[in-house]
Formats: C-alpha cells, sequence, structure tokens
C-alpha cells in the first residue's frame, strides 16, 4: 500500500537540515504506519535521494510521524544544485509515494 | 478567563498584503502579527544598509502597510512585524511617516533594537566555521523584547531578527500569569501554528486521495485567527465567510512543521513540548488547541551567520519538444555529461531533467514514455563568473552541436551564499525599545 494513500506530509527546513512530517488520516492507518515505517525503512528510500541521516520521533498523540535529516541539505536551501529553489518543499513524496506490505 | 484575539498578517517576506487588511477592518483582532523576514531575507538588507544608514528594512514595508494601517488603526489593532529586517530603527521612522500620510497621525511605533549581534560575533559559538566573509549576525530574540511596547500599548512593532512565533505570543505577554511557563509555552505554540499564514487554513495540504481547496479557495485564501486565554490554551478560525479549511490535519501538520524533536522545541521565550497538544473540532473551521507544556527556558539564543563565498551557482535549463522529447533530453544529459564532468568535482554539478527527475532524483515516478516536451538542467558551482560562462557556454553550444531542436534556454547565477547556525549567551543580548510618533 501507498504511505500517502492513508497520510498526509509536508515538508520543512532549517539551515542544512531537512524535516518530513507524516500523519496518519485515522487510528487504523496509524496501525499500519507505525511498525511499517521504521528508520531503516526510511532511510533506504531517503538515501536514494539525498545525503544526512534520519532521526525518527513517534508521537502516538497526533499520529504522526517525524523524520529529521541532518545534513539532507549541504550549505542551506541557497546552495542547492537542484534546478530552482526549494526543491525540497516536495521531498515529502519521497515518504508519501513509497509502498509498504499491507 | 481573560483572552486576546490575534491574526496572522504575512507567513512571509513576499506574502499577499490583502489578508491582513481583511483581518484588521473585521474588527475581531487585537493584533496581527506579520512574519516577512526569512533567513536570507535579510541580506539584501545588510547590504543596503552599508550603502545608505538609513536604508535595510523590508522593501515591501510601503505596500504593506498603506492599506494595513488605516484598517488597523480604525480598528484599535495593535501590528507586530518583523519588517524591520536589518534596520527597525530606520523601519520605525518609515513608519511613522507613512502613517503620517495615510491619514494616521499620532500612532506610536516601537522599534525593537538589539538583534544584531555582528558585533558580538566573536561571542559566538559558531556551528561551523565561517568559510568566507562574515556579511551579518543576528540573534533571535524572543516576545520578552517586546513586553515594554505592548505593555506600554504600542500602535505598531516593529522588529528585526525574533523568533516568528514570538510576533504573536507578545500580544498575549499582559495577561499570562508570572512565573509559570506553561501558558508562554501554550501562547508561543499558538503563534508557531499562525505563523506560516495560509499552511494552518488549507495552503500547502492535500488529502490522500489527491483532494485539496479549490482554485478559487486558494486565490483568496482566508489567513489564521486565534482566541488565546490567559491559561494559553486557543481557538483556532477563520473569518466569517473567508475560504480555507482548519481542522485537526490542518493543524497537526502546521504545528510539526520544521520541527525537530517534537518533545523539545527550541525557542528563545522557552522549549517547548508538542507531545501532548490535542486539538478538538469545536465548529465549523474552529479548532480548539491545549496542552503544550514548557521545558524550561534556554540559556542560549540561536544566532544566524551569514557568510558570503567567492563565485556563483549557476543554473542553466535547455528544452526539447515534440516527438522522441524525452530521447533527445536524455542524450542532450549524457553529452553535457561528456563536456562538464571533467571541470567539476561531482558534488559540484547535476545534471538532471525537468518533468522527470530533477526534484526528487532516483525516487521519482517513472516517466511516461512520450513526453510532449522535456527540460534538461544543469547546476554547477563555480569559483569565479568565467567557469560560469563557460558553463552557460556548454548548454548553448547544444543548440547547433546538440540533439534537434535544442531551444527555451533559460539561465541564471546565484551567489553562493551560506546560513551558518550560532549560538549566544541570552545575557549578553541587550535589547532596547526606540519610539516614534506620526506626525
Amino acid at each position: 500500500m501507498r504511505v500517502g494513500s492513508v497520510t498526509i506530509g509536508r515538508s520543512g527546513d532549517k539551515g542544512s537540515t531537512l524535516d518530513l512530517t507524516l500523519v496518519a488520516v485515522d487510528d487504523a492507518a496509524w496501525n499500519w504506519l507505525e511498525p511499517r515505517l521504521t528508520t531503516e525503512r526510511a532511510q533506504q528510500e531517503i538515501s536514494r535521494v539525498m545525503p544526512g541521516t534520519i532521526t525518527r520521533y513517534p508521537v502516538p498523540g497526533l499520529r504522526a510521524l517525524k523524520f529529521v535529516i541532518e545534513d539532507a541539505l549541504p550549505g542551506g536551501v541557497y546552495a542547492t544544485l537542484h534546478a530552482g529553489l526549494h526543491w525540497q518543499k516536495a521531498a515529502i513524496w519521497v515518504l508519501l509515494d513509497m509502498e509498504l506490505e499491507d | 478567563m481573560q483572552k486576546r484575539v490575534i491574526g496572522c498578517g504575512a507567513g512571509f517576506a513576499g506574502d499577499r498584503t490583502d489578508p491582513a487588511v481583511l483581518l484588521a477592518a473585521s474588527g475581531m483582532v487585537d493584533a496581527i502579527g506579520l512574519e516577512c523576514l526569512a533567513e536570507r531575507t535579510l541580506v539584501p538588507g545588510l547590504r543596503s544598509r552599508k550603502a545608505d544608514p538609513e536604508a535595510g528594512a523590508d522593501p515591501r514595508l510601503k505596500r504593506r502597510l498603506t492599506p494595513l494601517l488605516p484598517a488597523a488603526k480604525a480598528n484599535n489593532c495593535r501590528i507586530i512585524s518583523n519588517l524591520g529586517a536589518a534596520n527597525p530603527r530606520a523601519a520605525g521612522r518609515q513608519i511613522a511617516q507613512l502613517a503620517s500620510e495615510t491619514g494616521c497621525s499620532g500612532l506610536r511605533i516601537a522599534a525593537i533594537i538589539g538583534d544584531d549581534v555582528m558585533t558580538l560575533s566573536d561571542h559566538v559559538d559558531w556551528q561551523e566555521p565561517i568559510d568566507g566573509t562574515l556579511l551579518g549576525a543576528h540573534a533571535y530574540l524572543g516576545a520578552e523584547a517586546m513586553r515594554e511596547a505592548v505593555m506600554d500599548n504600542a500602535d505598531v512593532i516593529v522588529t528585526g531578527r525574533v523568533a516568528d512565533s514570538a510576533l504573536f505570543s507578545a500580544e498575549l505577554l499582559p495577561i499570562l500569569p508570572e512565573g509559570d511557563l506553561d501558558p508562554l509555552a501554550g501562547a508561543t505554540t499558538i503563534g508557531h501554528l499562525l505563523e506560516c499564514s495560509g499552511q494552518v487554513t488549507g495552503g500547502n495540504f492535500e488529502m490522500p486521495d489527491g483532494s485539496s481547496l479549490s482554485a478559487q479557495e486558494f486565490a483568496h485564501l482566508g489567513f489564521p485567527l486565534a482566541h488565546v486565554y490567559e491559561d494559553g490554551s486557543a481557538e483556532i478560525e477563520l473569518l466569517d465567510g473567508a475560504p480555507g479549511r482548519v481542522d485537526i490535519l490542518t493543524c497537526t501538520l502546521q504545528l510539526l512543521y520544521e520541527v525537530h524533536d517534537p518533545s523539545a522545541y527550541i525557542t528563545p521565550d522557552a522549549t517547548l513540548d508538542f507531545t501532548g497538544v490535542r486539538f478538538e473540532e469545536v465548529g465549523h473551521n474552529r479548532v480548539r488547541v491545549t496542552g503544550a507544556k514548557a521545558r524550561g527556558k534556554p540559556t542560549l539564543l540561536k544566532v544566524s551567520g551569514f557568510v558570503e563565498q567567492p563565485g556563483f551557482i549557476v543554473d542553466i535549463e535547455i528544452g526539447y519538444a515534440g516527438t522522441y522529447a524525452l530521447r533527445r533530453g536524455q542524450v542532450s544529459a549524457d553529452a553535457l555529461r561528456l563536456r562538464l564532468e571533467n571541470m567539476f568535482k561531482p558534488e559540484d554539478v547535476r545534471i538532471d531533467l525537468v518533468g522527470v527527475d530533477s526534484t526528487l532524483g532516483a525516487s521519482s515516478l517513472p516517466a511516461p514514455n512520450r513526453m510532449p516536451e522535456v527540460r534538461v538542467h544543469v547546476s554547477a558551482r563555480c569559483p569565479d563568473a568565467e567557469t560560469a560562462m563557460i558553463v552557460e557556454d556548454e548548454v548553448y553550444s547544444l543548440t547547433l552541436s546538440g540533439p534537434a531542436g535544442g531551444g527555451s534556454v533559460r539561465s541564471e547565477r546565484r551567489p553562493s551564499l551560506a546560513v551558518v547556525d550560532g549560538f549566544i549567551d541570552r545575557e549578553l543580548v541587550k535589547t532596547r525599545t526606540e519610539w516614534s510618533v506620526a506626525p
């Protein structure tokens, strides 16, 4: 199942750190997502796209997972070699488009 | 229970100007906070202040405040903004003048001075080496720096760098109990929820089925307001009839936006624990927020340093269209790799296809076989203007010596600028308030 079929998400940044938020839309979605989207699984996908190491913060009371990737944006968002500025606004789709086992 | 009502009038430097006027004209809000100063927004201000001591405030100050000042004055609504950018003192004088010109004589403006810590830069614990020329160093001040201005009932408070959330929580200082950090944590949390304007009212938001607000709603998106109580709880809502959505999902996503450890979000006024925050939908587009806790007050303030480095980033594209466009784009990109790969270290050049994989790289969805058009993109970190020109010329050269029909070339150069974080002992950062009155 696609992660984004039961969660919403948003990317943010501070300096060279990228942060990705996923919020499950209900309890069933949270119970499916939380055990499956582990640090290792997320790191595997993220590492195809950017440098940096993931720290994962589950927030069960808000049905949310935070992934914080230090040094994902070397030199900050203005030093990027992506086309134009602020590619990282779309980075959440790296997680939203992941397929995890049902 | 005492409360104050605060609205968000801007969430970044270039944000729309009309929503703030609607909020002020509604008569419902005691104060409007306008966040107009991103990390890098300070840099042009620092450059212009160097040439002219009266320059360095936000270049959009006049456009933003000309319609807002009269609406705010008529409705007894305070304006709190970091429009002062690199020169809050000069901004205070400019606003006094503008108030006079817009029929707001007598308006009292408080400029908050002290975020510029360039002269204290030796006392800053920089997290990375300063590799280049340090253009400026600014500490993130908290709501406390605005206490005198709020208590003395300034009509406009203009600052340089302050924590975004403080632009909103400052208004609550008169009603928050002293000696208990949790209510301040609550008010700061509301500030955090409001500070990105439309991001809590349905902007930058999509449901799992791909649905979102309509074009009509995005075009007229309402900005949020919050009824904040003395215990730090609040209700966030939209003006009656304003397009948008405020619900548990929009609030949860914004609560965690640009937060790292959700149990320890550091702001100058308090370290916030969001893990106990709860949202409750108490009406149409109205959400009650409770449960933020403080985990102490940091002894250090964050400092942003701007470091100018020699050279440029060159960012250039060439387009292909029609049958086999994707194949021509791929060949073109490969030809550029052959031309450029010996000139740069791998981490200093990036070549990809806009429309295919320029944003998400290897994680991109598969491209369809037939694409009506595609653009080849090259960015490279160049030590000097000559190198930048060579990269640009290599891309242009494909129009004659590359795959058929290359064109629609577009390019830009960006100066190399790094933002370096540091920390400073908050006791070293002295702030003060300078008053101006509109003649």
